[in-house]
Formats: structure tokens, sequence, C-alpha cells
């Protein structure tokens, strides 16, 4: 039986992985699509709900805009955040999170005379950015909103991995945070993902 | 009942989709406006330095949208179901991304002619594509998701009307009927009817 959900991307980390680390994570099944750009995109685009993936497909229902997905998995996985104010904390985690996403990619997106700026702003942004993060940490070790695993973790560990590449110590002060980057490959799930994922440029 | 507290500055904003969900659930709260010289005392005690924030019980958010989707499901207007939900909350981020287009393509561009250029080609391309696709999502009675007002069209609505007033001429809806009913059902919604003609008149 095909499992009930479709996730289509392209063969990148990038704005599909943290929906892929939740499905990891509770060990829920879907079917890991990967399109090619420049073969199979073209057709596929027009039949999306904004020319744009990921999508996930699921009950004959076409979801689009990677948090939209990652939330309605993060709530399918029980994994959302327990309480009404956990979910929006764990929202407003991961919308903050965009932020640092967005200073990280720059690097990569950026031509060779421009990255070293982009390097230097993230380096600027991250320590602030961090230390606000580590004092709205929750107080159970490990995870940012309440007493178990969420969404927010996930998205947080995703991204913490690439910005670690370019600055490997800044997490060495904030221990709340750094504990979140060992909690989340603890989990089984996640751990097995992480070992069998396929290696893609980002 | 939980009281609420909602600060920005005196301005619509990223504030305005939270007002806007506040009216159409009739819930009280209180619609702080800051002078810019009073935000920087403030800003260390915010989650992330940003406004708004939302207080309640204690606790604040911040985030626009987070804050949105939380007053919304407070109400029952974010979405009945899991799958309404998530159509809702990727419509709002769609909006999202034509307002950031906007902003960083525009709005922040210095060169006259580079902004003529992307404004021109934001209006005849890439909002009618969008518009085209959003069409496509909302249904003929007018909603996004289910057969109610929800967060989605409060969304749609506000970031139409935040970014029409810096183009030559409002973003035109022909060709997109489902659009133009979203528009009617929410500005027709007795609490936010009420709220566009009580709301402050403001720059931005």
């Amino acid at each position: 039986m095909a499992p009930k959900y479709r996730l289509i991307y392209f063969n990148l980390r990038a704005r599909a992985e943290p929906t892929r680390l939740l499905f990891a994570a509770a060990g829920l099944q879907y079917e890991d699509v990967r399109i090619r750009r420049d073969t199979e995109w073209p057709a596929l685009k027009p039949n999306t709900p904004m020319g744009q993936v990921p999508v996930l497909e699921v009950d004959g229902v076409t979801i689009c805009q990677s948090n939209a997905i990652a939330r309605y998995v993060a709530k399918e996985t029980g994994l959302a955040g327990k309480t009404n104010l956990e979910q929006a904390q764990v929202d407003m985690l991961v919308d903050g999170m965009g932020d640092l996403r967005g200073k990280q990619a720059a690097i990569r997106k950026a031509s060779e005379d421009k990255k070293d700026q982009c390097k230097e702003e993230l380096a600027a942004f991250a320590p602030n950015f961090l230390r606000r993060y580590e004092e709205l940490s929750g107080p159970h070790a490990g995870h940012l909103v309440g007493d178990s695993l969420t969404w927010a973790d996930l998205e947080f560990y995703d991204v913490m991995a690439k910005v670690l590449m370019y600055l490997p110590g800044i997490l060495d002060n904030l221990p709340k945070l750094a504990k979140v980057m060992d909690t989340v490959p603890a989990n089984k799930g996640v751990a097995d993902w992480l070992a069998k994922r396929p290696e893609t440029p980002h | 009942m939980p009281s609420y507290k909602l600060t920005y500055f005196n301005g619509r904003g990223t504030a305005e989709i939270v007002r806007l969900v506040f009216a159409a659930a009739g819930t009280e709260y209180e619609d702080v406006r800051l002078e810019h010289d009073q935000w920087p005392e403030l800003k260390p005690s915010t989650p992330m330095g940003q406004l708004p924030i939302l207080e309640m019980d204690g606790t604040m958010l911040c985030q626009s949208n987070s804050i949105a989707r939380y007053v919304a499901k407070m109400a029952g207007l974010a979405g009945k179901t899991p799958l309404d939900q998530a159509r809702v909350d990727m419509v709002m981020d769609g909006m999202v991304d034509m307002g950031n287009k906007f902003a960083y393509e525009i709005y922040y561009e210095k060169d006259e002619d580079k902004k003529a250029e992307k404004k021109k080609d934001y209006v005849e391309k890439y909002v009618p594509q969008f518009f085209s696709s959003l069409n496509k999502l909302a249904s003929d009675g007018g909603y996004f998701a289910g057969d109610e007002l929800t967060l989605a069209d409060i969304a749609f609505y506000n970031m139409v009307t935040m970014v029409n007033p810096y183009l030559e001429q409002p973003l035109s809806l022909d060709g997109f009927p489902n659009l133009e009913k979203v528009v009617d059902n929410v500005t027709s919604n007795p609490g936010i009817a009420k709220w566009l003609k009580e709301r402050p008149e403001t720059p931005y």
C-alpha cells in the first residue's frame, strides 16, 4: 500500500529537510520524491499550487510552502507542541530561525567575491540571535519548547548544522542550545535518517 | 478569559494582520502603539528584539504570523481540520512572499531605473501569475479553506491593501472572481468592517 504522504522536492536537503526530519523522528512512512530540476520540474511546476516545491500530497490535497508543510506534518506526528501556547512558541522560534537560515544560505548563493562579506554578516548576526534563543529555550534540557522533541528542535538542528560549519565555536557558551544539538540526533529515527539520507550539496 | 496586549509602532505594518484577526474574532485586546523613542527601552525584554509582541498571562509571543495564527486558533479562524489549517498556513506564507518580494526588490531599491523596472515586472507579470494561482486555491464562495472566513482570507486582503498604496494603481482583481469574493468576505465581516472604519489613519 502506498504511503499516505508524498513529499516532492529537488534532490537537496534545503527547504524539505525539516519535514523529512519530522517524518524520520516519528517513524512515519512517506514517499520521499526527488525530482530533477532540468527534466522533471518544468512539467510539474504548473501543477503545483504556487509554482514551487516542496509540495506535500496527502488525501488528494497538495500543500505547498515549506513551513506550512512542516507544521502540518509536525501536527500529524505530535511534534508541533502539546498546547496551543506551546505550538505558538514553536512557531515563533521557527519563524525567527528563518533569519539565521537566510544569512547562512546567502553565503552559499553569493558570488565568489561577495562570499567573505556574507560570512562576516553571519558572524555579526549569529551571536546576539543565539544568545536570545538560549534565553528563550525552555527549562527542559535539550528541548527548545516543552519537555519533549518538537519541530523547533529539528529546525534548529538543521540550521545550526550548517551555521556551525562557518562558526564552529558559536554554541560553546550556550549550553541549552548545545544540548539540543545532542538531543536531536539521539532520537533513533533521526539518527537512522542522518546515516542513510542521500549526500547532497546543500 | 486572558487579557491580550499587542504592542507595535503606530502603524499597520506587520501588526495589522493580528489586529484584523482580533477584529474578526470580536476579541478584546489592548492595542499599544509605541512612539519610536519608547522602543529602545522595551527592546531588550522582547523575545527577539522585534515588534509586534503579544503579551498574555505573563507570556510574550513574537513573530507576527505566529501571533496571528495563535489568536486565530483561539477564535476558530485558523482552519477547522488539519488539512484546512495547512491550506491557511500556505496561503499566509505565500502572502508573506509577495510582500517580501515587494519590499526587497522594489521598496528598498535605491536605483530609480531598476526600481521602476522591477515595479513594472511585479505588477504586470509576478502578481497576475500569483493571483492566478491563488484564484484556483480560493473557492468560488471566496474562501481559501473550508467555507468560512479564515486567517488566510484576512492575510490576502491585508497584504494586497498593504502593497497598493506604493503602486501607481491598486492591484487589479479583474479575472480573479474568487479573489474578489475573498475581499468581499473579509471587508463585510462585521468585526473587520467596524475596525476598518475606526482604525487610526497612519502613514504605513
